[in-house]
């Protein structure tokens, strides 16, 4: 059955957020659909214009990264609810998704506090062995194995490796 | 009957000593086990992220002080404003019959929480009140409990004359009425 994924988060045990990747572009307010024909004009005919066109369609207020306030949002949540749960449920519960109308999020946490944070479309069945699948065979094998990578990922070093990337994107395509 | 009555009385009774021995006893005898759960606990927490009602029904959940409850209940408002905000993908927008572009529906936050050992359904109203429903993860319907839920809630809590919106919830035919039905759900299982 095929799922719509949105996007993978990977926190390190010091609660960084060490890779994150998206597959589904943020829709275009519906406003914005004429510029960006007029844009695609514009590189047919003069595409030294490129640059400054692309500069000119920007929003008019960017707001600063939101990626990165994304990720530490989403491990804010994922923290909370995951102590939440080990206090109700015991210390062998473990939190395994969250749902709400827009979309579903699957949580997996390894014995070493690595955590992955993967949003679906709300109706996905459990997507906790495709986390588990994610970590044995692509997580160990291209990022705990490759010896040119640290042991501690600060700001993403190490696992935005070709193989990593490669066979995430494969396996996350085939998925959807 | 006689037979199924004692497996209860013991299962409650190995419960009661150890938390650790239960939960391993849960996940081996399913059936059995499905006779004292179901519906495990409510939380009603205030649209200020106050916790306004707490009430247990089963012993699948670990016993909190008042203090942890509290805390529970306003971490919990924290965390459902969060996720309305991460949604990945923007509102499709509704272009109503005269082909004027309708608001698109408002981002839902928290709606179901699935662990190992419970699952959490949380409905929140439009006033922002938010109902929380534990229960075991075989329990099916829960959607229809906490209409009923709500239903005494509007019946016995905001229909009291004595209640005043917002604070602690001290009704007794509420307690009466959520209790017997409670009971009732999870012996139909």
């Amino acid at each position: 059955m095929p799922v719509q994924v949105y996007s993978l988060y990977i926190f390190d045990r010091h609660t960084e957020c060490i890779y994150s990747k998206q597959w589904v572009q943020p829709a275009t307010p519906a406003s914005s659909t004429l510029p960006s024909t007029v844009t695609d004009q514009h590189r047919q005919t003069n595409g030294t214009e490129l640059a400054a066109t692309a500069a000119e369609q920007l929003p008019p207020k960017p707001r600063r990264n939101k990626g990165a306030d994304d990720a530490k949002l989403i491990f804010g949540t994922v923290f909370s609810l995951r102590n939440m749960v080990r206090k109700l449920g015991g210390d062998d519960d473990a939190f395994i998704s969250f749902r709400t109308a827009q979309y579903k999020l699957h949580y997996y946490e390894t014995p070493t506090n690595l955590r992955f944070a993967l949003l679906t479309e709300p109706g996905a069945l459990s997507m906790r062995n495709v986390l588990h699948q994610i970590y044995i065979n692509l997580w160990v094998e291209y990022v705990v194995k490759n010896p040119l990578s640290p042991v501690e990922h600060k700001g993403g070093e190490g696992v935005r490796n070709e193989m990593f990337e490669l066979g995430l994107d494969k396996f996350i395509r085939g998925l959807m | 009957m006689k037979v199924f009555g004692e497996i209860r009385h013991e299962q409650v009774k190995i419960g009661g000593e150890s938390g650790k021995a239960y939960s391993s006893l849960r996940s081996t005898d399913l059936f059995s086990a499905a006779a004292i759960m179901g519906i495990l606990a409510l939380i009603v927490i205030n649209k200020a992220g106050g916790l306004i009602y707490n009430r247990t029904f089963g012993d699948g959940l670990n016993q909190l002080g008042t203090n942890d409850y509290l805390v529970l209940a306003g971490t919990f408002h924290g965390v459902h404003a969060i996720t309305t905000r991460l949604s990945p993908i923007k509102p499709q927008q509704q272009v109503g019959a005269d082909g004027i572009p309708g608001r698109p529906d408002p981002p839902s936050g928290l709606e179901v929480l699935e662990t190992e050992n419970f699952w959490l359904q949380c409905f929140n109203t439009l006033t922002g009140t938010k109902f929380l429903l534990f229960t075991d993860t075989l329990q099916t319907n829960v959607d229809i409990a906490m209409r009923k839920v709500y239903d005494l809630y509007a019946d016995y809590v905001t229909k009291n004359p004595f209640y005043q919106l917002e604070n602690p919830i001290r009704c007794d035919t509420f307690d009466r009425k959520l209790n017997s039905y409670i009971r009732e759900t999870n012996n139909a299982r």
